[in-house]
Parts: C-alpha cells; sequence; structure tokens
C-alpha cells in the first residue's frame, strides 16, 4: 500500500507535475497508435497490401508508450504492490522500506539499465542504423532513445519519491531541502 | 550445486521474502538482478569462485528490453486493455447488466447467471484480477443482495467469475503468455476457448443447482415480467458488444487478423460504440487513455524488471537448477506437472499472474515440453491453476479486493464461505483439463490446420 500523506519537497512540488504532465501527453499515443493499425488493416483490404512502415510505426508508437508511461504510473503510484504483510505495518515503518526500496533496488536498475543503453543508441547513432525490412523506418537510433529516455523520467520520479520519504522520516521542514 | 546455482537459489529466495515489504515487485525484481550480479563479481574475484555472472552479461538486459520494445505482437497489450477500459467507463457493461438481469432475473439464480455472463463477456478484456472482481463487485454485490441473495453466495460467485475473465480469450494475460512460451497468440486464445467455456458452464450449473435446492439463497427476483420490450432492450445492450468481441476473436480465429490488428480494430469499435451511445465526452477519452498508460506501464515495468531478473538468475545456472530438481522427483511425466501447477498455485496466494507468467512459466515450461506434453496443453493448465489459486482463502487476491469493495455486512468469513464450491468446480475443471488435453489441443488444430 502506498504511504498516505507523504509531504511534498521543493523537488516533488517541480518534477512530480512534470511527469504528470508528459504522462497525461504520452497518454494520446494510444490513439494514435489505433488510428495507425486501423489505417493500415484498411490499406491492406482496400488496396491488397498493408505498408511495413506503418507496421514498424506500431511498435515504434508502442514502446515509447509505454516507456513513457513508466514514470507517470510512478508518479500515481500505480505500480503493483503485495500489501498482505505490509498494510499492517506503521506508516513510518513502511516509510523506511520505502526508502530502502528506492535506494537498494529501484536506483539502482535505473543506473544498470542507464548506463548501459546509452552506449546502445550511441552505436545505434554512429552506424546510422537503419530498419533491416525494406520500406522500414529510419533513425533507429531515435526509437532506441526512448529507452534511456524513459528511465531518466523514472529516475526524477524516485528522486522526488526519495525527497519526499527523506522528508516524511526525517522531519525537517520541505523548505531547507534542494 | 554449483556456486551459481546456490545464488541462484539465494535470489529466488531473496524475491520471495521481499514481495513482502510491500515496495513495488517491478523495482523489487530489477534490484535484485543487479544485487546478484553484484554479489556473483564479489564470488568470483575475492572468493575465486566462478559463477558466469558479471557487469558485460548483465548489460544484455538493454538487449532483452530493446527486444521487448520491437515485439510486435505485445502492441496487442496496450489496446485490448484500452478496448476493456472503454467497454467499463462508457457504462456499456452496466447496461448488459441491467437489461440480462431483468430478462434472468425471474430464474432461482439468475442475478448470480447474469454476473457470470456479463464477467466472462467483459472482465476478459481488463485482464487484471483486481479491475475485474472490483467491477463486478459494484456493479453486482449490491443487485444480489437487494434481492436476497444470500451473502456468500454473491460473494463466491464475483470472485470466482472476475478470476475467471483472465482465462477467457482476448485476455491479456495469454497475449503475454504466448509471448513467453514463444507460442502463437491465436492458438493459445483457441486453446483457452473450451475450457473457459467449459468453466462458465460448470459455474452455471451450480448456480441454478442452488437455486433448485436451497432457493432461499438464490431467490427469483419479483420483477416486471418479461415482455417484448424487455426482450429487445436486451438485443440492444448485449448485441453490439457481444458483436464486437465475436468480431475480435473470429477475426484471429479465421486468420483474417493477426492479434495485433484485431486488438486495435476492437479498440476502435469500442470507442465506436461509445462514441454513438453518446458518453465520449473529451473528458471520458482523455481518462481512458491515462488509465490505458498506467495499466500498460505497470505491466510493462514488472516485465522489464522479471527480464533483468530471469537473465541473471539463467546466468547463475538457475533454469538448470529448476530441471534437474523437477526430473529428479520420484514421478513419471504427469506427477512432475502436478507437483509444478501446486508450486505455482501456492504462489499464486501472493503473486498476480504477471509475475508468475514472467518468472515462473518460461522456467518450468521448457522441462515439460522436453518431457513431451504439448505446450498449449500445459500453458492453459497452467492458467487454470492460477486462477484458482486466487480463489483460495485465505490470501487468494480476488478474497483482497472484494473485501475492498463489498457491501457493509459481507464479512471475510462469508466470502471464505462462498468461495469454497467454486473452488471445487475449479479443480474438477482442472483434473477435466488434466485428463483430456484434447480440450484445449482440439480447436487449435482445427482453426489452423
Amino acid at each position: 500500500m502506498a504511504i498516505r500523506n507523504l509531504p511534498d519537497t521543493r523537488l516533488s512540488r517541480i518534477i512530480d507535475p512534470l511527469l504528470d504532465r508528459v504522462g497525461r501527453a504520452a497518454s494520446w499515443l494510444w490513439l494514435v497508435l489505433l488510428l495507425v493499425i486501423v489505417g493500415n488493416v484498411l490499406l491492406r483490404y482496400v488496396f491488397g497490401e498493408g505498408r511495413v512502415e506503418l507496421e514498424e510505426l506500431q511498435w515504434h508508437l508502442y514502446s515509447l508508450g509505454f516507456l513513457l508511461g513508466l514514470a507517470y504510473a510512478f508518479q500515481a503510484d500505480a505500480h503493483i504492490r503485495v500489501d498482505v504483510l505490509s498494510e499492517r505495518f506503521s506508516a513510518r515503518t513502511r516509510a523506511w522500506l520505502e526508502l530502502y526500496g528506492l535506494l537498494l533496488a529501484l536506483l539502482p536498475f535505473i543506473a544498470l539499465v542507464l548506463v548501459y543503453s546509452l552506449p546502445f543508441v550511441w552505436r545505434s547513432f554512429e552506424l546510422s542504423e537503419v530498419s533491416q525490412a525494406a520500406g522500414g523506418l529510419p533513425f533507429r537510433w531515435a526509437i532506441k532513445a526512448a529507452l534511456p529516455l524513459g528511465f531518466l523520467l523514472l529516475l526524477l520520479g524516485a528522486l522526488s519519491r526519495l525527497s519526499r520519504v527523506w522528508s516524511f522520516l526525517f522531519g525537517a521542514p520541505p523548505e531547507h531541502r534542494p | 550445486m554449483t556456486p551459481g546455482e546456490f545464488l541462484a537459489l539465494a535470489m529466488f529466495l531473496s524475491f520471495i521474502g521481499l514481495v513482502f515489504t510491500g515496495f513495488p515487485i517491478a523495482w523489487v525484481l530489477g534490484g535484485l538482478a543487479v544485487l546478484f550480479t553484484a554479489i556473483a563479481i564479489v564470488f568470483e574475484i575475492d572468493l575465486g569462485l566462478a559463477t558466469g555472472v558479471d557487469w558485460r552479461y548483465s548489460s544484455l538486459v538493454v538487449d532483452r528490453i530493446w527486444g521487448v520494445m520491437e515485439n510486435w505482437v505485445m502492441v496487442a497489450l496496450p489496446m485490448f486493455i484500452l478496448m476493456g477500459l472503454v467497454l467499463d467507463r462508457s457504462g456499456i457493461a452496466r447496461d448488459l447488466l441491467t437489461s440480462v438481469a431483468r430478462l434472468l432475473g425471474p430464474v432461482r439464480g439468475g442475478l448470480a447467471i447474469t454476473i457470470t455472463l456479463i464477467g466472462v463477456l467483459l472482465a476478459a478484456t481488463t485482464g487484471i484480477i483486481g479491475a475485474s472482481v472490483v467491477l463486478l463487485g459494484l456493479l453486482g454485490m449490491p443487485v444480489m443482495l437487494d434481492k436476497g441473495y444470500d451473502r456468500s453466495l454473491a460473494a463466491g460467485t464475483v470472485c470466482a467469475v472476475g478470476t475467471l475473465g483472465i482465462l477467457i480469450p482476448p485476455s491479456i494475460m495469454l497475449v503475454l503468455m504466448a509471448d513467453r512460451m514463444a507460442m502463437s497468440v491465436g492458438d493459445l486464445f483457441m486453446g483457452a476457448v473450451l475450457p473457459g467455456t467449459l468453466l462458465s458452464l460448470l459455474y452455471i450449473a451450480y448456480l441454478l443447482g442452488v437455486g433448485l435446492l436451497q432457493p432461499s439463497r438464490a431467490p427469483a427476483a419479483r420483477g416486471e415480467p418479461i415482455d417484448l420490450g424487455a426482450v429487445l432492450d436486451l438485443v440492444k445492450a448485449i448485441f453490439p458488444a457481444a458483436l464486437l468481441i465475436l468480431a475480435v476473436l473470429g477475426s484471429i480465429f479465421f486468420g483474417i487478423a493477426t492479434p495485433t490488428e484485431a486488438s486495435g480494430m476492437g479498440a476502435a469499435g469500442a470507442l465506436l460504440l461509445a462514441w454513438m451511445k453518446g458518453v465520449l465526452t473529451p473528458a471520458v477519452l482523455s481518462e481512458v487513455m491515462q488509465e490505458t498508460t498506467r495499466t500498460t506501464a505497470f505491466i510493462f515495468a514488472v516485465l522489464l524488471g522479471a527480464t533483468a531478473f530471469s537473465l541473471v538468475l539463467r546466468g547463475l545456472g538457475g533454469d538448470e537448477l529448476i530441471e534437474r530438481a523437477l526430473l529428479s522427483l520420484p514421478f513419471e511425466g504427469g506427477g512432475i506437472v502436478i507437483c509444478i501447477l501446486l508450486a505455482t498455485f501456492i504462489l499464486g496466494f501472493f503473486l498476480d499472474w504477471i509475475e508468475l507468467t514472467l518468472i515462473v512459466l518460461p522456467l518450468v515450461s521448457p522441462v515439460v515440453t522436453g518431457l513431451g506434453f504439448d505446450p498449449v496443453w500445459f500453458t492453459v493448465l497452467f492458467a487454470v491453476c492460477l486462477q484458482t489459486s486466487f480463489l483460495t482463502p485465505p490470501v487468494g487476491l480476488a478474497i483482497f479486493y472484494l473485501r475492498g469493495v463489498a457491501p457493509p455486512g459481507v464479512t471475510v468469513h462469508s466470502i471464505y464461505r462462498g468461495v469454497v464450491p467454486f473452488i471445487l468446480i475449479q479443480l474438477f475443471g482442472l483434473l477435466i483439463i488434466f485428463l483430456w488435453p484434447a480440450l484445449v489441443t482440439w480447436l487449435p488444430a482445427r482453426a489452423f490446420g
């Protein structure tokens, strides 16, 4: 269960609305994706063949959608938790667990993905990689860059949450925190 | 046991222990992947014990995530989620319930049967146990209690039907399972049709039986008599949604569209229905889109965490460990399958299907297919087993979700009592599928020659 009433901090007041706005904007990607799928199906039935670039565009949109959604879901606290036991803990215990979780699990995981995905994107950029398929989309590095971008947003979300949990646990007024 | 396998075991046990901290499962999985890579390196460098896992190996997680990103089949997932949410938020689900209830109300047990039918029709697309149990609990419980239904019967029906939804195509659980098992989504959908139908028929038979033998627990509703108007209302309410879901399944079944295309068309169709009904305001549209993002994102978060976790677990030799352990059991092939199902059943007490599908299913499936069993059959068994475990007291997930939304007066105890008959039905269904694999394999074989 999420901890209720975590205090806002100066950091979280900047980051959380930002992530919220990015998430809301990214949500419209599903509508675009839907139109692309419907368009491609119609093309196939009217003109006898679908377009490879439209098919590729579909997974470009979908992966952009879920990667940008990660931080949004984090900020909205929509990620699945098993709260069979933890709902019985006190708010303070839960905040401590949240602190350890952020420091020992989430941040290292984000670091792993960021550290290795940046060279991954850079390699693609240097090689000017394009789709292998005939008629596929160019600029493969651009969609690959969605991976570090999504995790960068998630990092912001994690730092914001960290500041709020910290402020809850150690009680310093939020104004004194960077 | 090699040092690597020792670490693999420790990693799996840490996972089981740490989920109870209540920290999001996705990040527990990802964090353990990083932590155990570090421990493996310490083993190797400081203790001189080779483990085969280092940063170079774990950096492969980026390639694996890229594999998820360019996976065209998985595009179906957000689209099915969108379709389910639109049917739910637009009130199409509610209309269905009211009109079918009016028709079946005068039958003893009819309201509970209505819930079953609606659950099967609609919960399929929401795919998350919590969502379908909450939806049916909020929609159906008050109606049934109002008409004098026994509390535990009503609660049991809602829990069972809410979890049955994940098994009935087009369920997103089946899309994810097919992806992990490298099998065709169409095959798995078709494989699940007959077992899902069988279970729903067993539910209905049980509810009719209760109505007949214990009329006081499931009284007939005294309402207006059924006239032509009621029937017309029913057709008007049920026809569009049923047509939509049949069109989605049919186009996959007959090979007209891929699951991805069918999901997109299904979502478009649902939006069209909502628009014709006049409820598709900009506010509703944007809310549905945002909900789709949140649901999709939390499923993919677990997917990414599980990808990292499985990568490291595999690197440490976890899959050989599982295989050796399973094959060393003193049983024949069928006995091993039963042991796997039993373990799944227990894990299902505290993990949702997403984690089990992503972590346990890929670990055990090579063993089962290696023994010569049909992978689609095994996956369907696995799915039914998961569903049963979500119903089982004291910790079944469905029970927890229902407890949160049930009207006052419905105690945990009455929910426990209500689910027992359904658990027996589930075990019976599981047994039938186990004994007659053709129930699963017949339809896919016919559909795709």
